[in-house]
Formats: structure tokens, sequence, C-alpha cells
């Protein structure tokens, strides 16, 4: 170039015409050279602004109340925040639909629910939808595999008990226990076995009338795995879904990696916000803790998870954590670990091949099952 | 080469260095500091930058309330009208994604811009 400026130069003060340069072949090789990279780099500049602006999957979250009396976030990706609202938009109101569906407190309009079969013990039999049906079946399944340690049927203790610390919660001065009789009394009424379930005729039966069901231990996991099915269908590969700390994997994340979840440490004083992480591709994990949902009564805490044997708030330790592949089963086994003795839910987890654990212990030690692997240990 | 294909040339790149330029300055824009964020009901009411100490009180509906402060670039809720006050036992947050909830008040503090998450979620 240089030495074409020089020529064009001298030819110029020799006060001679200055022919086209076209003559000169290494001139001309390089003007074309030019064009192409600087076309090259053009298009390779606007080709990434493009990607940047319009094809990128960017990551969001979106936060919603009002199903399962507790806080949902999805976090996934999207190449408009406007696409992943939408997505987003789709779960919050197929969750609705479950929290609906499995609600004991309210009646909904044109909705068959667990109240309606509660509000029907001893009667007749209720027509329900089969994703109750099969919730159902997986509940009294996991009765069955856990020796009675996770009781759908547990209702009328479980809402005696409810009754008592809301009233707690609201005035902590005059805070107390339910009365041991009444304790015992409703105890007599949660026999799981009294379930009739009839799949032809598409309903249930409480054949005991002051039985009822709370699904509390179940639902929630159950809609989740459900929840999670259908995002696959709508197209929706890499989620995380977290309902209440009910948390669920949809695939790894955009980039193959399994998302990164922490397992809470109970000791909310402690700098240590997470005793570790976990990565989760495809699976569920399910707390079952102490610290968080309880009342005070004489100054000790009562939780809100139930011992079936006992009537009493369970407390033999203030978590454990589930690993599977189902959320419904996961929610229901970490209810059933949390009402068992360390060893004894150890001893029952082992002999599941596809299910780990871990537990938390009152003086912050850690146990978990064989196969329990850490991402990072905190 | 004529001055017209240098012209030219020089025009192109020009034009792909603004460009260039244009998506570092959007980035930056972008990329600001941690902040808090707050939500009531799913919505957005404020944002708060981590660097800053402040106290905000927000209002939670029905006289509610729950006082967000930043401190040490750290967000956290030292108060609320909520009768399980888990909002309050929750710990600082300070990391993006991390939140703090309170459920009675439909309130949500979540640390955004933050850069990469370190942990995408958390099970309780």
């Amino acid at each position: 170039m240089l030495l074409g400026i020089m020529q064009r130069k001298k030819n110029n003060r020799r006060g001679k015409p200055v022919p086209h340069q076209r003559g000169a072949g290494w001139n001309r090789r390089f003007t074309a050279a030019a064009y192409v990279l600087a076309a090259v780099l053009a298009v390779g500049l606007l080709a990434a602004l493009y990607l940047k602006m319009g094809n990128r999957q960017e990551r969001y979250e979106a936060t919603f109340f009002g199903s399962f009396d507790t806080v949902t976030v999805v976090t996934g990706y999207a190449r408009t925040q406007e696409i992943f609202e939408e997505q987003a938009g789709k779960l919050e109101q197929k969750l609705r639909e479950y929290h609906e569906l499995f609600d004991i407190y309210h009646t909904y309009e044109g909705t068959s629910n667990i109240k309606a079969i509660n509000d029907a013990a001893g009667e007749e039999p209720v027509k329900v939808s089969q994703d109750i049906i099969n919730m159902l079946k997986m509940g009294i399944d996991m009765y069955h595999k856990t020796e009675g340690k996770v009781n759908i049927a547990y209702g009328s203790v479980l809402s005696l008990w409810h009754e008592y610390r809301e009233e707690g919660m609201a005035d902590p001065g005059r805070a107390k226990l339910p009365p041991d009789t009444l304790i015992q009394e409703r105890m007599e009424h949660t026999d799981i076995s009294k379930i009739v379930i009839d799949e032809e005729a598409s309903t249930v039966f409480l054949e005991d009338k002051d039985m009822s069901l709370d699904v509390g231990s179940i639902g929630k996991g159950y809609a989740v795995q459900q929840l999670s099915s259908y995002a696959k269908e709508q197209g929706m590969g890499h989620l995380l879904l977290s309902v209440g700390g009910n948390v669920c994997a949809v695939g790894g994340k955009l980039d193959g990696t399994p998302w990164q979840v922490g397992i809470e440490n109970p000791q909310l004083e402690s700098q240590k916000p997470y005793v570790g992480t976990v990565g989760l591709s495809g699976k569920s994990i399910v707390t079952s803790g102490d610290y968080q949902r309880y009342y005070t009564v004489g100054g000790k805490r009562y939780c809100h998870i139930i011992h079936p044997d006992t009537g009493m708030p369970s407390g033999y330790f203030p978590s454990v954590s589930v690993l599977a592949e189902d959320s419904g089963m996961a929610d229901a086994l970490s209810t059933a670990l949390f009402n068992m003795e360390l060893e004894e839910g150890l001893a029952l987890v082992e002999a599941w091949p596809e299910v780990e654990a871990l537990w938390i212990l009152e003086d912050g030690g850690i146990r978990c099952s064989s196969g329990f692997k850490f991402h990072e240990e905190k | 080469m004529k001055k017209n294909d240098i012209i030219l040339i020089a025009a192109l790149l020009a034009a792909a260095l603004a460009a260039l330029a244009g998506i570092a300055l959007y980035s930056a824009g972008t990329a600001k500091g941690a902040e808090a964020v707050v939500y009531i009901n799913g919505k957005e009411q404020g944002r708060y930058p981590l660097g800053e100490g402040r106290a905000v009180k927000i209002p939670a509906g029905d006289g509610g309330y729950n006082l967000l402060e930043i401190k040490d670039g750290q967000a956290d809720i030292t108060k609320a009208s909520c009768p399980d006050k888990i909002c309050v036992d929750q710990r600082p947050v300070s990391r993006q994604g991390e939140s703090l909830v309170c459920l009675p008040n439909k309130v949500v503090v979540e640390i955004e811009n933050g850069g990469e998450p370190e942990i995408d979620g958390s099970t309780n």
C-alpha cells in the first residue's frame, strides 16, 4: 500500500496523468482483500449484535404466590422476558389448579377437591379427577413403604394442631398445646385403610365420618412433578422449579451443567447459609424441617410435622432432605424420615437404590446415605 | 487502490467499530452493581443498590410492613408486622438470586444484577 501511494505521489510530482492503478496486480489483490476483510468484520459484528439482541436465550426468574401457601420460583431461559413470563404464567396457572384440587380448606366452583372428599366422609363416594386418585394412591403406597410414618389419613389430628398453632402464632402469650385427651380421641380416626378408591367409577370414599385427608406431605411434591412433565411438553427443557423449597430440576442449565441447589442450614444465626450444594439435573430434592414452621409454647418449639404414632410434633433432628427422581415421592419420604430416628431412616433409604438423603443433626453434624454426593460441602 | 476504495473500506470498518462500541456500551449499561429489588405480590416496587446503606419500610397493605435494611453490602429484613416472622429470622442476603420472603405480606426482596449466581435455588 505504501508503495502504491509513493508511486502515485512520485507520478504526480512528475506531472504525468495518473493512470488507473488497475494495472498493478498486487494492488488489485490488496484492494479486494481489504474489501473482503472489512465485509467479514462488518457481517461478523452484525451477526454478534443480532445474536445478542435477538436470538440469545437469557436467564430469567419469576416469583409468585397463591399456591400451596408458599412462594414459587421458576428459573429458566428464554429469548425475551415476555416469552419467559408467558411460560411462567402457564406454570403458575397449572400449579394453581393443583392447589385447588388438593385444598382441604376451600371449595372452588367446578372443582371436586380433597375438601369435597372430607366433607362427604361417612356419607358417600365423591367423583374426582384422575390426578387426585393417582396422588392418593401414591400416598397410600408411601404409607406402606415407610411403616406408616407418613399418613395422608391423618387430617383429624393435623387440623387440631393447625388450629392451636394458628391461634398460638396470632397471640403468642396465650399459645397452648391441644389437650392430650383430644389428641388421643382424634387419633382414633386416622385409619388409612378406610380410604376406598374406586378407579372404575373415579370415586373416593372415606368410610369413617370423623376421619379426614390432609395431603400436605405429598400434594405439593406430586403437583411439582406434574408441573415438570407439563413444562417438558410445552418445550421448556431447562427449568428449576422451587415450590416452597420443594425443588425440581427439569433438565440441567442451558449450558448442560446441573443446577446448583443449596441445602439450607437450620441454624439461622450461623454465618453459613447452606450446609452444602447439590447438583440437580432432572431430579428433585425436598426437605422437611422443624425450624421454619412452628409455634412456641412455654419457650419450647412445636413444629408442624406431627408424628403419626404419638400425635405429637416430631423432634429427632432439625432437618432431612431427600433426593429422588420423583418429586411427590421425595416429598412424602422426607416427611416419613422426619418422623423416624436417624438409623431407622438411613436403613430405609439404603434399601432404596434410587433415593438418597441427608440429615442435619441438632449439633450441626451431617449424616448422608452412601450415594449422597455434595457438589460442594460448605 | 482508489481513494474511494479507501473511504468505503474505512466507512465499513467505522460502522463495524461503532456497532462493537454499541454492544460494549449496552453491556456495560446492563451490568450495574448488585441491587436489592423489592416485590409485593410479584410486582416490582423499588431497587436499592447494595453499596448504599439505608432502611426502607415496605408497605404491605392493611397497615402491614417489612423493614428492609441495607448495610455492609447486605440486605436484611429486621422488623415485620407478619405473625410468623420467618422473614426476620432469615439470614441477610447479598449474592445474586438470593431472596428474603415474607409469605403473609407477599413481599420478596431479591438480589439482582449481582453477576453469575453461585446457587440456583435452595431447599429448606
